[in-house]
């Protein structure tokens, strides 16, 4: 009487798989850059401009970033973020204009015009003894007006030098 | 020998007599590797999702502080360049008011060469419309800043330092209808 083992199902060499998996995770595990809380809140997209020559990066600390987005219905809306979590609510709840609910916990605020922006810089600039980096992060699609309107209130608040952010051209491909 | 017991190569000697029902022969071991990947492909995929690539660059710009008293310049040190509502570009030199068309990819050739003709005195300017696209905008200051780049490179090997002069101003009503008209 010949046994035969009984075959229930098939079995698969898995090793190479997770072989592979577990370099990709790793890979993925190390270079992770998480998503600050501003960009997780925000609901609007920004496609920025494309450079080639600098190579400098934005730094993640120390930063105040004006957003000029737009949302999906085709607006344009202007937000601001301080990187800096303990500094965010002691200057969102300095500037007349923000709602105070809104302001105290928010990572980022909605700027309805350039005076609330004005306001907002000025208050950056006093409570970070003005080390803060100032930068402008648009949508390349964007009129360059409400970048000027920006830049010129960067410049009336005393903060005249700041950057654009932009993304390398390798790395979003020509538009 | 505890690897023999494990393998089972020597083990097999001893279960040889009197079992009668038959053991499968034991290569190696096996593992259940089934969750083990079910947690690596979670993992994977949640690093996947919560990654963000492409860091953003920057552009540092500096514009000059705001001041009541305009500052005059030497006619012969000023060059202008001018992008219109269209995108298209042109300048002028402070001598030679006409405005001439100039190529997006030709700036850095040109402001190499017209840097290098004037030394650090060379005043660039640059007035864009406010109906121009910001992208636009970019595209020139990259340019420029390329240009800067040779500049710096070149000044260099001369043992001479590179001094930028180069400001953001604001177009006026009168640029517009000039520009409108080419």
């Amino acid at each position: 009487m010949a046994h035969k083992p009984k075959r229930v199902g098939f079995k698969l060499d898995m090793t190479p798989l997770v072989d592979v998996a577990f370099l990709l995770l790793t890979f993925f595990m190390l270079t992770a850059k998480f998503k600050s809380d501003a960009e997780s809140e925000q609901k609007f997209e920004i496609k920025r401009p494309t450079a080639s020559a600098d190579t400098a990066k934005l730094p993640e600390m120390g930063t105040a970033t004006v957003k000029i987005g737009i949302e999906k219905g085709g607006d344009t809306v202007m937000y601001y973020t301080v990187a800096n979590e303990k500094d965010r609510g002691a200057i969102y709840t300095q500037v007349p204009g923000l709602t105070m609910e809104e302001a105290a916990k928010k990572a980022q605020v909605m700027v309805p015009d350039t005076t609330v922006l004005g306001h907002l810089v000025l208050a950056t600039r006093s409570k970070t003894s003005n080390k803060v980096k100032f930068a402008i992060d648009a949508d390349r699609r964007i009129n360059f007006g409400r970048i000027e309107q920006v830049m010129n209130t960067f410049r009336s608040q005393g903060a005249t030098t700041f950057n654009f952010v932009t993304v390398s051209q390798q790395s979003s491909g020509k538009d | 020998m505890a690897g023999a017991d494990l393998g089972g190569g020597g083990g097999r000697s001893h279960k040889k007599k009197g079992s009668s029902i038959k053991k499968p022969k034991r290569i190696g071991f096996s593992l259940d590797m089934t969750p083990l990947v079910d947690v690596a492909f979670l993992l994977l995929t949640f690093f996947m999702f919560a990654t963000t690539m492409a860091q953003p660059q920057i552009m540092e710009m500096s514009t000059p502080p705001q001041l009541d008293v305009p500052i005059d310049v030497q006619a012969s040190r000023l060059i202008t360049i001018y992008v219109r509502f269209d995108g298209k570009i042109f300048y002028n030199t402070g001598l030679d008011p006409a405005m001439q068309p100039l190529e997006l990819n030709k700036i850095k050739e040109f402001s190499v060469q017209r840097n290098s003709e004037k030394g650090n005195d060379l005043i660039t300017s640059l007035k864009v419309d406010p109906r121009a696209k910001y992208s636009q905008l970019i595209k020139v200051l990259d340019e420029l800043n390329l240009a800067e780049g040779d500049l710096t490179e070149k000044y260099k090997q001369q043992k001479t330092t590179r001094e930028r002069r180069f400001a953001m101003v604001q177009m006026t009503e009168q640029d517009k209808e000039e520009l409108a008209k080419l």
